[in-house]
């Protein structure tokens, strides 16, 4: 048995193999608890797992796992970049990971929603967008449309289609494609992307799925569970 | 009391008739990283000058030359070509410009080694400052390949596995040919190949359509090398069964 760990740079998720539990916490809470795993992927697995995996071929191995198509279209919007593999018979067909443009929107988006106390599952998708090159510049744009008395739920409904159409254009604008990561329970953002696209969301643990390949491969060591570290 | 060697700097792959007689003095490449080196570029040139470009700019205002070489023949850019300019205005010693239109190749023994990628690059660029005959076998059939021009981030090479190929302008420098279009286009089908170049080099260009050409991976690292790049070259070259 092992514990697998996707280290983000806000959230943190787990997965004991022995069991299949798997939990969410927030990434300074996994640090405070000196939470380690035994293999992790992740911006920040380099500091709690003796063994780590790049979060693209993480992402790759855990599509190849959950989606039975032999070829797809996986989109990761993580908190502070978003990045997408495009996988055909098990080969890799393309691939990109920015971390420039589109840097912070997940997290943007996530302290918006905080601030504005806002229920992302009942807001209505904006016919118009905010320009997001960024977390900060479109956040820029997102208080000017305030100040010029547009609500704050439409002004972020905005933002959130400004993330959904940087993203789609990011991945080539295909008809459908699969969603990983925080933003898979972001009903808002789903519905924010073009008329006619279809998101299949995957939910937040397909980079973890995607360590498993990596366990089957080598026989790791026995697990430290969070708050056991010794 | 002993007299003091002359510091002369050099950019590019100047022709060998021009770099022999200066090796008796201290000579430096200055597209290399000098440690110690305060960056001043910023407030000299533009923001799209690529990393070498500053770098050597930042070197030659930094080392106390007595003397510059420059090639900026077909072989170097427009940016190389201006920057000579700059540094004539900026600095009071002699520039040396030259074209190198060298054709007759040195060999490429060390980018074929079997040695790792990371020690291929630092005895190429020594070869330029101190030539030696480089004996060792060759890598019959390299694992990998990666095509460009010297990163200014050297850990870009500790991703690729022992053997890989070097090629490119890299290839053209070991060879002393650096304007030699054909070499530097010569990629051979079937090796899984990285295509780097610095951002805002116009090699980004080729680098491209090479990369989708012959099914590779194109990056452009401006300076450090960045995870999400890492990240990609270590991809590629996990789905193409590559191992270190």
């Amino acid at each position: 048995m092992a514990l697998l760990g996707d280290f983000g740079t806000t959230w943190t998720k787990l997965l004991d193999t022995d069991g299949g539990r798997r939990c969410v916490l927030p990434t300074r809470e996994a640090a405070a608890q000196r939470c380690r795993a035994d293999l992790a992927t992740g911006h920040n697995a380099r500091r709690w797992a003796p063994r780590h995996l790049n979060e693209l071929i993480a992402l790759a191995q855990g599509g190849r796992r959950l989606i039975r198509e032999p070829e797809f279209l996986l989109l990761d919007v993580g908190s502070r970049d978003v990045k997408y593999v495009h996988m055909g018979d098990g080969e890799l067909l393309d691939m990109d990971w920015t971390a420039t443009c589109g840097a912070l929107t997940g997290f943007t988006l996530e302290l918006l929603g905080t601030y504005y106390d806002l229920d992302y599952s009942r807001m209505e998708p904006a016919e118009k967008s905010v320009p997001v090159t960024c977390g900060i510049l479109g956040m820029e744009q997102l208080f000017e449309l305030v100040s010029r008395g547009v609500s704050e739920t439409e002004a972020v409904a905005r933002f959130a289609r400004g993330i959904a159409m940087n993203a789609h254009r990011f991945i080539g604008e295909p008809k459908h494609f699969y969603l990983s990561g925080g933003m898979c329970d972001n009903q808002l953002f789903q519905r924010s992307f073009p008329d006619g696209v279809e998101v299949r969301p995957l939910g937040r643990f397909v980079l973890v799925e995607g360590l498993i390949p990596e366990l089957e491969a080598a026989a790791l060591p026995t697990i430290t569970a969070p708050g056991e570290d010794t | 009391m002993a007299e003091k060697k002359r510091r002369i700097g050099f950019a590019g792959c100047p022709p060998e008739s021009i770099l022999a007689p200066r090796r008796e003095a201290h000579l430096i490449d200055l597209d290399n990283l000098v440690e110690g080196v305060e960056p001043r570029s910023e407030s000299l040139l533009p923001r799209t000058t690529c990393r070498i470009i500053r770098r050597m700019l930042d070197n030659a205002l930094a080392l106390d030359l007595d003397e510059i070489v420059i090639d900026e023949g077909y072989g170097k850019c427009d940016s190389a070509r201006g920057l000579a300019d700059i540094l004539e205005q900026l600095l009071d010693i002699p520039m040396i410009r030259t074209r190198n239109e060298n054709r007759e190749g040195a060999g490429t023994p060390i980018c074929d080694s079997n040695l790792p990628p990371l020690r291929k690059m630092e005895l190429i660029l020594e070869g330029l400052v101190s030539p030696r005959k480089f004996d060792r076998t060759p890598e019959p059939d390299p694992p990998a390949a990666i095509w460009g021009v010297p990163a200014a981030d050297f850990s870009v090479y500790e991703i690729f596995p022992d053997g890989t190929r070097i090629l490119g302008w890299t290839r053209c420098l070991e060879n002393r040919t650096p304007s030699d279009w054909e070499l530097e286009m010569d990629v051979p089908y079937g090796v899984p190949t990285v295509f780097f170049a610095q951002t805002f080099c116009p090699k980004n260009i080729i680098a491209q359509h090479l990369a989708q050409a012959r099914g590779g991976l194109h990056v452009d690292v401006d300076g450090v090398l960045s995870q999400p790049v890492r990240a990609k070259i270590e991809a590629f070259l996990h789905f193409k069964n590559v191992r270190r």
